[in-house]
């Protein structure tokens, strides 16, 4: 939806503190030797999904993207414990292509495509049989929507990003590596915590580094706060700093062992989750 | 339901859901409506929560508006989902078929100016109601008219989605969603609006048409049939039909009552070509609101009167028949026997 932004959910409920974040998250972070071990576990599971929704169901990448986000707010209020992941991922992507209205998911594919593609891309990582079935899918989808507070529109950077680097006039050059550096904020907490709009520009800001492009002139007329800009790209460069020591082969196994598991919810035949009452 | 609603009483029932009245009991029992979603067919349960109401919940919650009714709640309990709203006392419809009202210009230019700017909202934030017709638009005691039911409502703007055309009930749908239009836009709620307006001049609905071929005759009956000049590009849509060719009637003919302006107004909300319509911005910019008589204030706008007394009445309509049919019967006998005499 090309609403107003400044009058939206996502504005107004949905623009997380990264203290805030951190406060809740507190007590799943004690469970691995560190923050940055947490952190890396979600890279895995918004990969996870990203491979889910795009090879194997072929989803727009803005599904996908509506999806992480809905998988990382949830997870920025409940613990790994109250919902497994490997749930509420294929969940996220549930319902996310209910709202964007496109095309339609049924939870019985979805969970035919989970299965076979842990089978073949993830059997080192999850080494049991896949068991999250449609039903299991459809009682998780109330618990999200519930736990979103019904907010379900999001907005994305893509459609700012287009609309930008069309003014600026370097729409070859730059689009792509900025659509691309887009994508990897949704591998950590920065898609949440700032407006799509000023991660669009943090984009192409990045971007012209890197193709050694003077947007200096162009930025200067935004009349925007550059150290915003900057605040934003250094936790970029944090996270590619963090995501080179991703070894997923490695890393992930022993990140699920140490993962809280679930304990009156999520595992199979159980009924309704519902950590809150 | 739950604990923290109590259900009083059905005030309705769809095809897609049951509303019923309620009170909130955590919030000193104020009167609440709760529409209960059918889980329909097995194909659906089989399919989560409920599409229409979702697309319902996830517009509402973006959405606040004096004229659009918010979404208070969403209880849900497995595949059963219930939206909580604020209770409204009657609707357009109600008030257009209750006969013993009446309704004064500045009382037609209150509601015409609420709908609109609840509709010029939606429209500044891209969406589109596709679904407006006067049991749609609410009304609470205070006169406060609010839109409600967006379980058809869309994002639109986005450009090459092709949109369905089954949408709006049928009296209120624009002729290019007849001849099946897949790229529409503002338009066809506009449309809705006019046929609204002309609603509450008339009393009676002002194009009611019995099947779908059978509304564009009646819209063409009144508005002439589309050709080149007055709808350009009419012939290049999917289920575009030839008509006979027929003149237009006149506005002014129909509507003797309405001023200038108004007549102006609905003339603009009305054009057969999607693209000549005015923009719910434009319409109310319009002389009709800014000429007297000013809009009726909300405290004095008519209320139908409630339920049971409409009840009350039908009962002793029928009670009063019933006594007269036995008189007839009895004066038809004395005559029959007069005859016989």
């Amino acid at each position: 939806m090309a609403g107003n932004f400044w009058e939206s959910s996502h504005f107004k409920e949905w623009l997380l503190d990264k203290q805030e974040i951190e406060v809740w998250r507190q007590k799943d972070v004690s469970y691995f030797s560190s923050s940055e071990d947490y952190q890396k576990l979600m890279i895995f599971f918004a990969n996870f999904i990203q491979t889910l929704g795009g090879e194997q169901l072929k989803l727009r990448q803005q599904v996908i993207s509506t999806a992480i986000i809905y998988f990382r707010r949830f997870y920025s209020r409940h613990s790994l414990g109250d919902v497994d992941p490997f749930l509420l991922g294929p969940t996220c992507l549930y319902l996310a292509s209910k709202v964007e209205e496109c095309g339609v998911v049924q939870p019985g594919t979805l969970y035919i495509r989970c299965k076979s593609l842990i089978r073949q891309k993830y059997q080192s990582i999850y080494n049991q049989d896949y068991s999250y079935k449609a039903q299991l899918i459809m009682e998780c989808e109330f618990l999200l929507l519930e736990m979103l507070d019904c907010c379900l529109i999001v907005y994305h950077p893509y459609r700012p990003l287009t609309q930008y680097v069309t003014d600026l006039g370097q729409e070859d050059i730059l689009l792509p590596t900025a659509w691309k550096i887009v994508n990897d904020t949704y591998r950590s907490d920065i898609c949440m915590l700032y407006p799509p709009y000023l991660i669009a520009l943090v984009a192409i800001h990045m971007a012209a580094v890197v193709h050694k492009k003077d947007v200096k002139a162009w930025f200067a007329e935004l009349s925007i706060d550059m150290n915003k800009i900057i605040e934003i790209t250094n936790l970029i460069l944090d996270l590619y700093k963090m995501w080179k020591s991703y070894d997923e082969a490695k890393d992930v196994p022993e990140l699920l062992a140490k993962m809280p598991k679930p304990t009156k919810c999520g595992s199979p035949g159980e009924p309704t989750p519902s950590p809150n009452k | 339901m739950s604990k923290r609603y109590r259900k009083l009483d059905i005030l309705g029932e769809g095809q897609f859901a049951t509303v019923y009245r309620a009170e909130d009991t955590e919030r000193d029992n104020a009167i609440v409506a709760v529409k209960k979603i059918k889980i329909g067919q097995r194909r659906e349960a089989r399919d989560g929560i409920n599409r229409t109401a979702l697309r319902e919940i996830k517009l509402l919650q973006e959405l606040h508006h004096p004229h659009i009714l918010g979404l208070l709640d969403v209880l849900g309990h497995k595949s059963n989902i219930s939206l909580i709203f604020d209770f409204m006392d009657t609707d357009l419809e109600m008030i257009i078929k209750d006969k013993s009202l009446l309704l004064p210009p500045g009382v037609v230019k209150a509601y015409s100016l609420m709908i609109l700017q609840g509709l010029e909202y939606l429209h500044a934030h891209w969406i589109l109601h596709r679904d407006l017709k006067p049991n749609n638009l609410l009304i609470n005691k205070d006169g406060v008219l609010k839109i409600t039911d967006f379980g058809l409502a869309k994002a639109y703007g986005s450009p090459n989605r092709i949109m369905t055309h089954q949408v709006v009930t049928r009296w209120y749908r624009s002729p290019e969603l007849l001849f099946g239009a897949r790229l529409y836009s503002t338009g066809v709620d506009l449309w809705a609006v006019g046929c609204i307006i002309a609603e509450m001049l008339l009393r009676l609905p002002f194009l009611p048409g019995e099947t779908d071929l059978g509304q564009l005759s009646t819209i063409f009956e009144f508005f002439g049939s589309p050709n080149e000049e007055n709808w350009p590009s009419v012939k290049s849509l999917p289920d575009y039909v030839e008509f006979k060719p027929s003149p237009p009637q006149s506005f002014r003919d129909v509507f003797s009552a309405a001023g200038d302006d108004l007549i102006h107004l609905l003339e603009s909300c009305m054009k057969l070509d999607p693209s000549k319509r005015c923009t719910a911005s434009q319409a109310l910019q319009s002389s009709y609101f800014s000429n007297p008589p000013g809009p009726t204030p909300g405290p004095r706008l008519p209320m139908p009167r409630s339920r049971k007394e409409i009840e009350a009445d039908i009962e002793h309509e029928i009670m009063a028949s019933r006594k007269r049919a036995l008189d007839d019967s009895q004066e038809g006998q004395k005559v029959a026997k007069r005859l016989n005499f």
